[in-house]
């Protein structure tokens, strides 16, 4: 039930005409303008949008996070009363009490010196004035009903003993510690895993029906917030586009901007070469000014003159629903972008640009001379040197074909991207061999390594630090040309100006420098340098996952078109399974250091199933409960078994701590490292089918 | 990056004046001026800094004697002019000589790590380890000395925390990933640190500098205090206020003048330094 079709129920919360601005130096920033909507008890409000679009200044607004740069205008009732108009010290009781907040990163959010229990039961004697031991106790009861199951133990832990999801979990906790009626989220999924975003999520969902908080959710992710929320926000140069109940968003999208962000987004299911993501042009104006128009109408593939000729009002349907876009009716769906018929090629094994056999990466923890300890035992002081070794890559062997993309699926510290680096030999391995066009890269001197690495070049997350900031776009595209003596000094400046045509950007941008960027085109200068070695092989470290969802679109549509273009092979490291569906002809799916699963994109997202891959898709289709990760993500060297056993639903017994799982050969290209017949999960997941089927509503 | 300001054309600079901070043109107003003075000091000192006035000794500031004069009747205004120049090219040297070992030697470290990392660390260390003064005075005090002498003595000094500072921006700059794009190029080790990481620890280093000709300059004084910098009867701002310490009751400004005019470089060149840092940050100047 909305809250929008009960407008008798009194509100939680509510926000009428909410305009934020930012003054810095002699410029003005307007975060929010005119932001209103409502929040019932009980109920569930999430705001959407990508970054700059001002959903998070709206949380902070509530907060009171905003600093004295920010100037907030317009009235915020929460139970009836207008937090804006408080005295500070009566606004941060109320906060404190009533309004719990949870943030995105939970590695920084908690004291690294305080014990976890401490700082949950801190709030508890802040605002309830309850004794320390008491809210000791009450923190431990918290932490327990937050489904940790050693609670006694967290609450005693500091917070690096703890896992990420753990600490969110504690995080969660402590917001709630004072029994507040509306929890304010600001991404708190965002940092986490997959299989931990869907736990935390549920943990929410559990949450919210049990002790009827309200939730405020702040996302950039239009797919996870149906799993939580009534109603959704959808919120486009700080102005509020969309408002209304979640399913009519999400199948019924009535603004332009929420189809695209819909449509931009990957669907969980194999693609063939020639399907590209739908993209939304261009990119979000920093200064928007809505008195001229409609302000997506520069990206709107439905735009027409009338639309940038007056403000756009924000109109209500009968059934309470609010678009603002005055021909949303009339609208069909977001136009998809044509290439002409690609070929599936067809690889042979025998054929390999690069073969990995049996590689493994071992790092020592051990440091330099300061890693010396002193200890006193049976009272005689001793050194000791720690000689612990953690394997990060353990026995893995695969092959990829001159022009075929295989993709790395895993969670955060699976070792995918040491993978990656081992490839590349920015690690040389432990054990096992490299071959790059039949030359066996292990055996080779690091000097001799120079015509390898002209064909084979590597793409970073980080949008922020892959590029150097002290040089220019020119400077940095140029270098690779001069270190290989691609091009005469003469026509190098022409050179980069091709380059930066086959990533789409202006020639103009050669004199620009990294910060003077967005994160999407700093992605594109980063493709465009290691395109300027005229590699035949690109590591792609999860290029796409530190970009908007429609960023993302444009940068995997670019990956895919330069991939038939220049017959270039990836290995496509990404945690994102539908993002590495998309571009990949096989998949491979990791688990701490070893590949559980490979397979050709389809086979692997079509049953049967590893355990693990299983677990994966079930996450991404919000399907069944997932086992909890032990604390420590990384292996040991002593263990013996399947890596997963610890994890595993269909775990068989103690053979699978014991015997390292047989490679059960199911196809040509499929193969599944597991004790179990592949027969017990090989029923499709219900969530998946129904994901993509709603994929094919907006094909 | 001093280079890459003088590139800017004069149009350009003036656009970018607006946006300077003020630190950086307080401070650099101040300390061009003094530097402008130190040059010239010879010609626009009123007297010889040497020149003994026998029947005006002990003169309050006055008209002819700007800041009086001292127990010979020497002109203190003109010995500060002189020695100016003397307090200048000291902290200049100084910082260069511990800039030109100091930073390598970081860079190095932080670029290397492992073995090369913990053996130029653990000697510098050791360097940290001696007392400052007692350093210095070590190298002066068994040879006669010199400017030179003392320059070298007082760099060297500075040498373990300049790359100590080096060495751990470079660690930082280190996990950037547009590092691991230079090394999947094969980029070789004078590149790696000459045009990836040096113009990244430059703004630091700029900072560091500043501060560490201000150290030099107070630790040239002591020294010339102490008597184991400049000999007398050479102007000297350290040693001008050893020799005004036994008439501070009755003739101040012997003393005050040059603490004065030390205090007032001090903390112009420090402005310069915190000025510098926020022009060079790429995210505020655009270069």
């Amino acid at each position: 039930m909305s809250a929008l079709s009960l407008p008798s129920a009194e509100p939680l919360l509510e926000i009428r005409n909410l305009t934020i601005r930012y003054r810095e130096n002699d410029r003005q920033v307007t975060a929010a303008r005119n932001i209103s909507f409502a929040l019932r008890r009980g109920g569930s409000l999430a705001i959407v949008g990508e970054s700059g679009s001002g959903k998070s200044s709206v949380a902070g607004a509530i907060l009171d996070f905003l600093g004295p740069t920010a100037e907030v205008t317009g009235s915020m009732l929460f139970e009836g009363q207008d937090i804006a108009g408080l005295p500070p010290a009566q606004r941060r009781q109320m906060l404190g009490r009533r309004i719990g907040a949870v943030f995105q990163d939970p590695f920084t959010a908690l004291n690294p010196a305080l014990r976890v229990g401490r700082q949950i039961a801190e709030p508890m004697v802040q605002h309830l004035g309850v004794s320390l031991p008491e809210a000791l106790a009450r923190a431990e009861l918290a932490l327990r009903e937050m489904g940790i199951e050693r609670a006694a133990e967290a609450a005693n832990a500091f917070p690096h003993q703890l896992s990420g999801g753990m600490k969110q979990r504690a995080l969660i906790a402590a917001a709630l510690a004072c029994g507040p009626s509306l929890l304010i989220l600001d991404e708190p999924t965002t940092a986490l895993d997959v299989t931990i975003e869907a736990q935390i999520l549920r943990l929410l969902s559990r949450l919210r029906r049990e002790k009827g908080v309200s939730l405020l959710f702040i996302s950039h992710n239009l797919g996870v917030v149906r799993r939580l929320c009534d109603d959704v926000a959808v919120m486009y140069a700080s102005q509020l586009v969309e408002l209304g109940e979640v399913n009519r968003v999400l199948e019924r999208p009535g603004h332009p901007y929420s189809k695209g962000l819909l449509a931009a987004r990957p669907p969980l299911a194999a693609a063939s070469r020639d399907s590209r993501l739908a993209a939304i042009a261009g990119q979000m104006p920093t200064i928007a000014e809505p008195d001229t128009g409609c302000v997506f109408a520069p990206r709107c593939p439905f735009h027409e003159p009338r639309c940038s000729a007056g403000p756009q009002p924000l109109t209500i349907s009968p059934d309470g629903h609010r678009v603002r876009c005055w021909k949303a009716d009339e609208l069909g769906p977001w136009p998809r972008q044509q290439v002409a018929a690609v070929m599936q090629p067809a690889f042979r094994r025998g054929d390999a640009l690069v073969n990995a056999t049996q590689l493994s990466k071992t790092f020592g923890t051990r440091g330099g001379l300061t890693s010396w300890r002193l200890w006193v035992a049976g009272g005689r002081p001793r050194l000791h040197w720690p000689p612990t070794q953690v394997p990060a890559v353990n026995d893995v062997s695969f092959s990829i074909s001159p022009g075929e993309v295989l993709g790395l699926v895993g969670e955060s510290g699976c070792g995918k991207s040491t993978l990656g680096r081992l490839l590349l030999q920015l690690l040389r391995q432990s054990g096992g061999s490299v071959e790059f066009d039949g030359a066996d890269l292990s055996r080779l001197p690091t000097q001799a390594l120079s015509p390898f690495r002209k064909q084979a070049q590597i793409v970073f997350q980080n949008v922020g630090s892959s590029l150097n900031p002290r040089l220019s776009v020119g400077e940095a595209l140029e270098r690779p040309l001069a270190l290989f003596s691609l091009a005469q000094p003469g026509y190098r400046t022409r050179r980069v100006e091709a380059l930066l045509d086959m990533v789409r950007l202006p020639a103009a941008y050669r004199t620009r420098f990294p910060h003077q960027l967005s994160g999407g085109e700093r992605q594109r200068v980063a493709i465009a340098r290691a395109l300027a070695t005229e590699p035949r092989f690109i590591v792609c470290d999860e290029p796409v996952s530190a970009l908007d969802v429609s960023v993302q679109a444009t940068i995997v549509n670019l990956l895919a078109d330069l991939r038939d273009a220049l017959g270039l092979s990836y290995l496509f490291i990404s945690h994102d399974l539908a993002v590495v569906a998309q571009l990949s002809d096989r998949v491979a799916v990791m688990y701490r250091g070893r590949i559980c699963e490979i397979g050709s994109a389809a086979e692997v997202l079509a049953p049967p199933h590893h355990p693990y891959t299983r677990i994966l898709l079930a996450s991404a289709a919000d399907d069944e409960p997932i086992p909890e990760p032990p604390a420590s993500a990384t292996a040991t060297a002593a263990h013996s078994g399947c890596v997963f056993a610890t994890r595993c639903p269909h775990k068989l017994g103690p053979v699978c701590d014991e015997t390292p799982p047989p490679l059960r050969v199911l196809s040509a290209s499929h193969a599944i490292a597991c004790h179990l017949d592949p027969v017990p999960n090989a029923a499709v997941l219900p969530g998946l089918e129904r994901l993509q089927r709603a994929a094919e509503r907006f094909a | 990056m001093a280079v890459r300001l003088a590139e800017l054309t004069a149009a350009q600079f003036i656009r970018r004046r607006r946006r300077l901070p003020a630190s950086l043109v307080v401070g650099g107003t101040i300390v061009a001026a003094l530097i402008v003075t130190a040059a010239l000091a010879q010609w626009i000192a009123p007297y010889p800094y040497d020149q003994m006035h026998v029947r005006d000794r002990f003169q309050p500031p006055n008209l002819h004697y700007l800041a009086g004069t001292d127990e010979y009747g020497r002109d203190v205004f003109s010995r500060l002019l002189i020695g100016s120049q003397l307090s200048l090219v000291l902290g200049a040297t100084a910082t260069l000589i511990s800039m030109a070992v100091g930073v390598p030697l970081g860079l190095i470290a932080g670029y290397r790590r492992g073995v090369t990392d913990e053996a130029i660390m653990r000697v510098l260390d050791v360097m940290l380890a001696f007392p400052p003064i007692m350093l210095v005075l070590l190298i002066l005090a068994v040879t006669p000395p010199s400017l030179l002498k003392t320059a070298i003595a007082i760099g060297v000094l500075a040498v373990a925390p300049i790359a100590r500072v080096t060495r751990s921006v470079t660690l930082d700059l280190m996990s950037g990933e547009f590092i691991e794009a230079a090394r999947a190029r094969g980029e070789r080790l004078h590149y790696m640190l000459l045009r990836e990481l040096l113009p990244n620890v430059w703004p630091v280093l700029m900072v560091e500098a500043s501060l560490r000709v201000v150290f030099a300059v107070l630790l040239g004084a002591v020294l010339s205090f102490l008597g184991f910098g400049v000999q007398p009867p050479a102007a000297d701002w350290g040693l001008m206020i050893s020799n005004g310490r036994a008439f501070v009751d009755t003739a101040p400004w012997i003393s005050l003048a040059p603490g004065i005019a030390m205090s007032i470089t001090v903390i112009a060149i420090s402005l310069v330094g915190d000025g510098l840092r926020e022009v060079l940050d790429p995210k505020v100047g655009g270069r």
